[in-house]
């Protein structure tokens, strides 16, 4: 899936969180979304998950507007927060079952039980959500979109909560999602983690983008956008 | 048949969240039965103010109960922003709001089904030959409350303060159910039968269809404000 963005902006009141960005991703790529607190990150995965209308601009996907009306063309958008987006008191496989079919699949329970055996949480199947931890949560939602297979996957700080395994889980996620010809994107505080598995960084401050670039070894211009707009991350 | 399917599928989470929560049935079926306890201190329902009284009083009881339950009708999607959840995914809107609706009226159902009995008890009515037709107009009313509601509901639900915002939105919008549903029980108790309160039904009926429909149309629109 293709990702454009024109002239996007977004206003709350007199304050721009983001304004005219311009951005043109094509599938397969895996890009990192970097930026301090209130740079616009979790702002600009809204706009375009559809979540938030823009101000100015447009957002496209594969040359189509993202239209509230256009149910298949929501169905290609994925939007990972950790421990959310859960109901609590259905059971695990229920929340599965219940975001399958509202998303017009039907995977079987062979499907859904190897989901959440690759997130190691096949013994908590017919638990209630509201009793899992919130890295169990974490890893739940990875078994979700891992079933649901958006074209494009949207992610927002989601190693919080995560233990080492459930980081390499994850990250293994992204890797084979991205290889399949999807685009991911994912904003994180965790620079040098997410440095490790990008092919391409953006970062954003005060609601700009700041710096757009494809991966490169060694990335002198990343290091010099990092020092200026980064200068307390942990890369 | 897609709209069908995805309001069954609503639907059917919501019954499986309120059976394992219970609160939002209990906390109106307790309200409900405390409002008819100060009814029966409040009011002397002897037999000839029956037409006069008894409809305004079950029918308030029938709103103040259904009004507990649509300050709850949200509470799933507000907890672990499920709300966005269901907005991202490909549901259509109008099914999001047929099954609301559904579910509201489904506990109001059950609240009703205690209280209209009750009501005939605690008032020591001998008319029990009239409980299906007052039932059935009460469904009547409850049907345009439920689909008036739900669009209400929606509309506050990122509302500061929407449990106090709600009814004062609602009830000067359900003043057409709340007159017709009334002129229709009037005339049973008063009757036996309709009679002269046809124009009322239909004006009941009519409102049920329209909002309903319009309900399912820009239910799209509501989510987005």
């Amino acid at each position: 899936m293709r990702l454009t963005v024109q002239k996007l902006s977004k206003a709350y009141g007199f304050f721009w969180a983001l304004k005219d960005l311009n951005l043109e991703l094509p599938p397969g790529e895996l890009v990192a979304l970097l930026g301090p607190n209130g740079a616009g990150k979790t702002t600009l995965l809204r706009l375009i998950a559809g979540l938030t209308p823009p101000s100015l601009g447009t957002i496209e996907l594969d040359s189509l507007p993202p239209s509230r009306a256009n149910g298949s063309a929501r169905a290609q958008i994925g939007l990972f927060t950790p421990a959310a987006h859960l109901y609590e008191d259905l059971t695990v496989r229920e929340n599965l079952e219940f975001f399958t079919s509202l998303y017009g699949q039907n995977p079987g329970a062979g499907n859904i039980d190897a989901a959440l055996a690759t997130v190691d949480l096949s013994a908590r199947a017919d638990g209630l959500v509201s009793t899992l931890s919130s890295g169990m949560k974490c890893r739940l939602s990875i078994a979700k979109w891992n079933l649901l297979k958006p074209g494009l996957l949207l992610l927002d700080e989601p190693y919080g909560v995560l233990d080492g395994s459930g980081v390499d889980l994850l990250e293994e996620f992204l890797k084979a999602h991205c290889r399949k010809g999807n685009l991911v994107i994912l904003a994180s505080h965790h620079v040098s983690r997410v440095l490790k598995i990008c092919s391409r960084a953006i970062i954003l401050h005060r609601g700009r983008m700041t710096f757009n670039a494809p991966r490169q070894q060694p990335w002198p211009d990343f290091d010099k956008a990092f020092q200026e707009f980064l200068p307390h991350g942990d890369s | 048949m897609k709209l069908l399917r995805e309001t069954y599928l609503v639907l059917r989470k919501d019954l499986v969240l309120q059976v394992r929560r219970r609160d939002s049935l209990l906390t109106m079926f307790f309200f409900g039965t405390l409002l008819l306890f100060v009814f029966h201190f409040s009011f002397d329902l002897v037999p000839d103010r029956v037409s006069e009284l008894a409809p305004g009083l079950l029918w308030l009881a029938f709103l103040f109960t259904g009004t507990l339950g649509l300050a709850q009708l949200f509470g799933a999607e507000r907890e672990n922003q499920c709300l966005d959840a269901l907005l991202l995914s490909p549901l259509d809107r109008g099914a999001l709001f047929l099954a609301k609706a559904c579910l509201n009226f489904t506990l109001m159902l059950l609240v009703e089904l205690v209280i209209t009995p009750l009501f005939w008890i605690l008032f020591n009515l001998q008319t029990w030959n009239l409980v299906p037709q007052v039932f059935f107009i009460a469904l009547l009313g409850t049907v345009g409350f439920c689909v008036l509601g739900t669009v209400m509901s929606a509309l506050t639900l990122r509302a500061r303060a929407r449990e106090l915002l709600l009814p004062l939105v609602l009830f000067p919008l359900m003043i057409p159910v709340i007159l017709a549903t009334i002129q229709c029980l009037a005339a049973v108790f008063r009757a036996g039968e309709i009679g002269d309160a046809l124009p009322w039904l239909r004006l009941l009926i009519g409102f049920d269809v329209i909002f309903l429909t319009l309900g399912v149309l820009v239910f799209d629109w509501v989510m987005e404000v």
